[in-house]
């Protein structure tokens, strides 16, 4: 359908649209006209996606003097995917409507890992070793070679990407799998034609890092235009990966590494000495005229740039002391040598970093500015070095990012130096952390560049704690209701088992047999209840572990066998991902299953349950964070120092903000239904309960709140029969809660406030 | 039919307590006869197989006597105890031919002239499917004794309209694939008898397909080692000894005893086989759920950036790391096992060929997933599919399945009930509906379909799929009404509360009616004599049926053979089939008045 929303005509793919989509819209459209921040709480299974992408790209097309680059950030690749998919819909609407004129060029870019199409780089595990294989045949030193010398290998993709010269993509919508085939098909090298098409595409799917990591940002996104909207989708969570970006820890291993890789280094040095001592001296001739960087390098020989944000990178020259490469490792070695003397420590320390910095200088006699020069002379070191093989250098790149980190930055952090972990304190295992407290670090850059910055998700209550942690100002900040045609989420706290005594995972109940045996037989009656899919959260994985062991034990697992399938979230990626393709390929075959995660967790993050792929979510406990961590400790510190947060708050805010998440995932659009089981007791108190969205304690009834097991599954026997009636979509009677292009025409402008 | 008939020894019963008669059963083509052995007896037997209207007979069982028993259609039985079981097989076996297929045997000899030159040339087994389908459903037995015997329809026009029902019965004859349990049946707990220190495993050929199939390194183990290395017995106390291993959770203690013994380390390692199958299958993942290329994408958690989360870490050395398994993984990996379903048709004793079976498979499978290009193009369909909200769009053309349904009647029951009732609106609505359009716009409508056509082609369903999707709709919400009319029990219908007779009366009339329609309206346009004289010889047996539907249940007669407070629903219940054939009637007038007036008005054209 096609409508107008003030002087916008917006192409929407679907025939109808619901009233808080087109709500949304409005807000989303009214902040880009004010080229302002927005803050938008929509409830998952509204279409938000679409919405955004559909208004967005009908903004750019209704402002052709100047249209505006849309940069969507997901959480995930598959997140990432699955944007580009509805992203093809509209396109296929907008050429539909519009012709040529659709001129849409969109992109999904993530790492050479996904994007390789050469066999024989791909063979290799990890991220990193694909990252160094690539650069072993492209690094520029190497083609110079190649063209000599026969025998050097390199990359055909790469060779006739680069001998096509300037290409440009026809327009449209290019998946992570689209540009893989188009590769293989052209034979052009597709991760570097992503990156470079990231300049002339009017979309741009990719990870948050991509923006707000400053070590992946620099490279990818230091061209972006000012007049871009960037959008954070599914962004509960953004504080926490602001805070990650800029973190370090180093271990034991880290350190041997480093001292390996150091040792490395000076052999190349010596032998760069005897061969070709004229390339170290033109480097230092470099760096005496302050140029860290050699000036604009080539796409294929950057790797992951400065971890500082770009406004406190330095425009001076490297330091006098460590220009000559010697020098420089010697600095290194000293640096690693106090640094392995402070893990030797017994108790815990926390320190802040300019005692830390301190201290170095008084030990090691390394100053402030050293370290903060320490990642681009390593840069340029290797540079000159033609180090190809990065992923055996990643251990002393991390001690430069550390030195660099804790020398730029004096607030905002802290250093806490472990001897051991908190639950294992038989076990030896020293790790020195640099975790950094303020999420508004890293997006400070992300908010001064791009001229609107939408944040968004189904879950940001309280939504005005998220300007704060986020130190911005939104010109939009607003929650959505949800419009239900039917009551199609049914939201249960359950307090009790079936014997009336109470359930929790509160740390003194969490063992007791009892309430295992009680959450086992939840899990077991509703799965002899409920058709297709379930789902289950746990709090962490060694709950989970201990806990499917003991139902395993009691027999509880062999009866759940009877009536589905059991596919559990393991710690390893590679076995998640197939036992939650097998997980929907269970349900789509009628046979059911039932699926064990973790909230926190990879499927917790951004895998959707939606339809018959979970009919019911439970969730086992309240998941709070390890709140013995240290870092979590500091950090609450922090807030409360900062933003006079209380830490209880902030605990709970952050526990059901999880819950919340995990819940959510179960519904997709009014016509899909779900039921959500909070089981823990804790969660009948109104403090805990009432931090969990709107949308959901809309549709928690009074009579919900205190069930045991066998009233939640009488509850749950009345609700899925309600459920499966067939029922009017428009939703009939006062409210409508979908509109055709009709209604809207009729309502016109400025009354939509009516609809809520 | 090979044989002519069937000479046994058997005992005549008047009830089955009775002791019996002994004497001789002789089956020829109409009739059976028994004559007792001894001559004095009066239990002289000379029946007609067409009195015969059914047969039962005992189970075959050791300590069980072998019984025939042929019931008569006026309600009597013939009950025969024969000395074996096969004896009484070949009986019970000529009984079903002679009483089933009376038209079948006839067919051979007098049929042959008036069967359509286009009539194939039937092998027995078609024969014998013909004949089992005559068996199994004693409607369609009706139907062709009254019509292909009637001399309405001939044997293959018969079944020339069920050719379908004759594959698809076949191919569910196929047996159907019994799935794996969901039960981890390998996953036992030992037994231990408490006084020494000896636990107990005990192992079933259940069980070992189970392991073989879930551990494919004990499989190839099992193939490498078994006879030639050690013996079977062996090589399973190995296998258990690994398992306890790892019940007890030690990993150290597990890599110490695996280092001591080569053979013990197989089964404590992690499955190598697994892994490289994992490896090959996330590549065909749905990228949708692929976290594993989230991974790739991390940057922020390279190793020993970011924060540590949760994860509890564990602190083992790696040179632990082979002989890690955790009971999870088991979890996964059995139920990834059920899922793909048991699909090896050794017999489970034997252990080697079902590992070599298992093997097999394992390597078809493979080579199919190699060859297999299409699967990218499907899964990107899926992915675009999945994008959309189902609600905001208008119902989409949807993948045809095609619609099977085991007893018509379930389904048209309901459907007939409701018809009637909506019958009255519904005539009138299509009246009113079909003014609505003049012919200007019904020309243009029909010439802008034509264009479409053009343009797109044709594909298969002629009809929108919107248009489809609608009708669809509407017949199943009426269903859902009628039951919502008539109560909570779906088969109560008007037919259920109407006496016996009359429903049976009906519900032959109906069938016999909807065969008849089916052939009439599929001759149609007459193009060859044959046809016309099918045409003619169906239209009379309508015609037949008709005056009997007046007779049985029309208006004047009505109070006679039905009762009164039936008469309202057996009308309405009638009227749709005289309707269906009023209509056939006319089509048929037209049609007639149309080729004689064609054939009066060529010449006059042409002269």
């Amino acid at each position: 359908m096609k409508f107008q929303i003030e002087d916008v005509t917006v192409y929407f793919p679907y025939d109808h649209i619901y009233p808080e989509q087109y709500a949304y819209m409005l807000e989303l459209k009214r902040s880009l006209d004010a080229r302002g921040h927005s803050l938008l709480e929509m409830p998952t299974g509204t279409g938000k996606t679409i919405a955004l992408l559909s208004l967005i790209t009908s903004y750019s097309l209704s402002k052709p003097s100047n249209p505006v680059k849309l940069i969507y950030c997901t959480r995930t690749v598959h997140e990432m995917e699955k944007t580009l998919a509805e992203l093809k819909l509209l396109y296929k609407y907008q050429v539909e409507c519009l012709g040529k004129a659709a001129r849409m060029l969109a992109i999904g870019l993530s790492s050479r890992k996904n994007l390789c199409v050469n066999d024989r780089v791909l063979k290799a595990e990890n991220r990193d070793s694909v990252d160094a294989g690539c650069r072993k045949l492209t690094a520029s030193w190497v083609r110079d070679l190649a063209v000599q010398n026969k025998n050097v290998e390199l990359c055909s993709f790469f060779e006739d990407y680069d001998r096509a010269g300037d290409v440009l993509l026809p327009a449209g919508v290019y998946t992570l799998q689209d540009l893989r085939l188009l590769g293989k098909e052209k034979g052009w090298c597709p991760y570097f034609l992503a990156r470079h098409m990231v300049k002339y595409s009017n979309v741009v799917v990719y990870s948050y890092q991509y923006l707000l990591d400053p070590k992946v940002a620099g490279i990818i996104s230091k061209e972006m235009e000012k007049e871009s909207v960037v959008v954070f989708d599914e962004a509960h969570n953004i504080d926490n990966v602001c805070i990650e970006a800029l973190s370090v820890s180093v271990r034991r291993q880290t350190l041997e590494g480093a001292t390996r890789n150091l040792s490395k280094m000076s052999q190349e040095i010596d032998r760069l000495k005897a061969t070709d001592a004229g390339r170290l001296r033109s480097e230092y001739n470099r760096l005496v005229e302050g140029l860290a960087q050699r000036g604009n390098l080539p796409n294929n020989d950057t790797w992951l740039g400065n971890p500082i944000l770009p406004d406190d990178i330095l425009k001076e020259a490297v330091p006098g002391n460590i220009r000559r490469a010697e020098h420089f490792l010697s600095v290194l070695r000293r640096l690693v040598q106090y640094l392995k003397g402070r893990l030797e420590t017994e108790n815990v320390v926390k320190e802040g970093p300019v005692t830390f910095v301190g201290s170095i200088n008084a030990q090691v006699g390394i100053d402030q500015k050293m370290l903060q020069f320490c990642y681009d002379r390593l840069h340029s070191l290797m540079l000159t070095l033609e180090i190809t093989d990065t992923d055996e250098f990643l251990h002393i790149q991390t001690i430069c990012d550390f030195a660099t980190l804790v020398g730029t930055y004096t607030r905002g952090f802290s250093i806490i130096i472990e001897p051991f972990d908190e639950r294992m304190p038989h076990i030896p295992d020293p790790v020195l952390q640099l975790s950094c407290h303020d999420a508004s670090l890293a997006i400070k850059p992300v908010f001064e560049r791009f001229q609107s910055v939408v944040i968004t998700s189904g879950t940001l209550s309280p939504i005005d704690l998220y300007p704060r942690l986020l130190n911005f100002n939104p010109v939009v900040s607003r929650s959505f209701t949800m419009s239900l045609t039917r009551d199609c989420i049914c939201p249960m706290v359950l307090s009790r088992g079936s014997d009336q005594l109470p359930v929790s995972t509160k740390f003194d109940l969490r063992s007791d047999p009892g309430v295992e045996r009680n959450y086992g037989r939840l899990l077991l009656e509703m799965v002899s209840v409920v058709p297709d899919g379930v789902v289950c959260f746990f709090v962490s994985y060694s709950y989970m572990d201990g806990i499917v062991n003991s139902w395993n034990e009691l027999g509880i697992l062999k009866e759940v066998m009877q009536h589905k399938l059991v596919f559990i979230e393991t710690q390893d990626v590679v076995e998640t991902t197939l036992a939650l393709d097998n997980y929907r390929r269970a349900c789509d075959c009628g046979r059911g299953a039932v699926f064990f995660s973790v909230a926190r967790g990879k499927v917790a993050e951004g895998i959707d349950f939606d339809r018959h792929y979970g009919r019911l979510v439970i969730m086992f406990g309240v998941p709070f964070q390890y709140t013995l961590s240290r870092i979590l400790l500091a950090r609450l510190e922090y807030l409360r120092e900062t933003f006079q947060i209380k830490e209880g708050d902030f605990l709970t805010f952050d526990a059901l903000r999880q819950a919340a998440q995990c819940v959510g995932r179960v519904i997709r659009s009014k016509a899909d239904y779900g039921m959500m089981i909070f089981a823990d007791k804790r969660y009948t108190r109104h403090d805990k309960r009432s931090k969990l969205p709107g949308w959901i304690l809309s549709q928690l009834r009074e009579a919900h709140l205190n069930l045991s097991t066998d009233m939640a599954v009488h509850i749950a026997k009345d609700f899925l029969r309600k459920m499966a009636q067939p029922y009017d979509k428009t939703g009939g009677g006062g409210k409508k809660t979908l509109l055709s292009q009709e209604d809207l025409e009729k309502m016109g402008i400025g009354n939509t406030d009516m609809l809520f | 039919m090979s044989e002519r008939q069937v000479i046994k020894r058997a005992k005549y019963k008047s009830s089955i307590k009775d002791p019996g008669t002994p004497g001789v059963l002789t089956m020829k083509r109409e009739r059976f006869v028994f004559m007792p052995s001894d001559p004095r007896s009066l239990m002289k037997l000379n029946v007609e197989f067409r009195f015969i209207i059914g047969h039962k007979f005992s189970k075959e069982a050791p300590n069980k006597k072998a019984l025939l028993n042929l019931t008569q259609d006026k309600g009597e039985s013939y009950i025969f105890e024969f000395d074996s079981f096969p004896d009484r097989d070949a009986c019970r076996d000529f009984v079903a031919m002679a009483i089933a297929p009376p038209a079948n045997a006839g067919k051979a000899s007098s049929d042959k002239p008036s069967v359509p030159p286009s009539s194939e040339q039937l092998s027995t087994a078609e024969m014998d499917r013909r004949i089992k389908l005559l068996q199994v459903d004693s409607e369609l037995q009706k139907l062709h004794k009254e019509f292909v015997m009637g001399g309405v329809l001939t044997e293959a026009e018969f079944w020339a309209t069920r050719k379908k029902s004759l594959d698809e019965k076949i191919s569910s004859k196929s047996k159907q694939r019994v799935g794996l349990k969901s039960d981890m049946i390998f996953n036992v707990k030992p037994s231990s008898d408490g006084q020494s220190n000896r636990v107990k495993y005990s192992l079933t050929p259940e069980i070992i397909h189970q392991i073989f199939a879930e551990k494919p390194a004990v499989r190839r183990a099992y193939l490498n080692l078994v006879p030639k290395k050690m013996t079977e017995t062996d090589f399973w106390m190995k296998y258990w000894r690994a398992e306890y291993l790892h019940s007890t959770k030690n990993i150290v203690a597990a890599a110490a005893e695996a280092a001591e013994d080569e053979e013990l380390a197989v089964f404590l390692k992690q499955d190598d086989i697994l892994a490289s199958e994992a490896r090959r299958k996330i590549r065909r993942v749905d990228p949708t759920l692929d976290m594993e290329a989230d991974e790739g994408d991390d940057y922020t958690h390279l190793p020993d950036h970011g924060l540590s989360r949760d994860v509890s870490k564990d602190l083992t050395d790696s040179q632990y790391d082979l002989y890690k398994r955790s009971f999870l993984q088991d979890l996964n990996r059995h139920a990834a096992v059920v899922l793909e379903g048991r699909s090896v048709d050794v017999e489970l004793g034997d252990t080697r060929s079902v590992a070599e079976a298992l093997t097999r498979l394992k390597e078809v499978e493979s080579a199919n997933e190699a060859s297999n290009t299409h699967v990218e193009q499907g899964r990107s369909d899926l992915i675009s599919r999945m994008a959309e909200l189902e609600d905001l769009q208008g119902p989409r053309d949807h993948p045809v399945a095609p619609l099977s349904i085991k007893d018509p009647r379930d389904y048209f029951d309901s459907q007939q009930a409701n018809a009637i009732k909506t019958l009255g609106e519904s005539q009138s609505g299509s009246k009113h509906k079909k003014s609505i359009l003049n012919a200007h716009e019904a020309y243009g409508s029909l010439r802008k379909s034509i264009s479409e056509i053009k343009d797109l082609g044709l594909t298969d369903p002629i009809i929108k799929s919107e248009v489809a999707m609608k009708v669809f709709s509407e017949l199943t919400l009426r269903i859902s009404n009628t039951k919502y009319h008539h109560g909570k029990d779906p088969h109560e219908s008007i037919l259920d509360g109407l006496p016996n007779a009359t429903k049976e009366e009906i519900l032959h009339q109906w069938t016999s009616i909807q065969e008849l329609l089916k052939h009439f309206w599929s001759s149609y346009p007459i193009t060859t004599t044959y046809l016309h004289i099918k045409v003619n010889k169906v239209k009379d047996a309508m015609s037949k049926i008709y005056q009997k539907l007046q007779v049985l249940f029309g208006p004047i007669e009505i109070k006679s053979s039905v009762r009164q407070d039936f008469r309202h629903p057996v009308s309405l219940l009638v009227q749709p089939m005289t309707q269906a054939l009023d209509a056939a009637f006319a089509h048929y007038e037209v049609d007639f008045q149309k080729r004689s007036t064609k054939s009066v008005e060529r010449p006059n054209g042409f002269v």
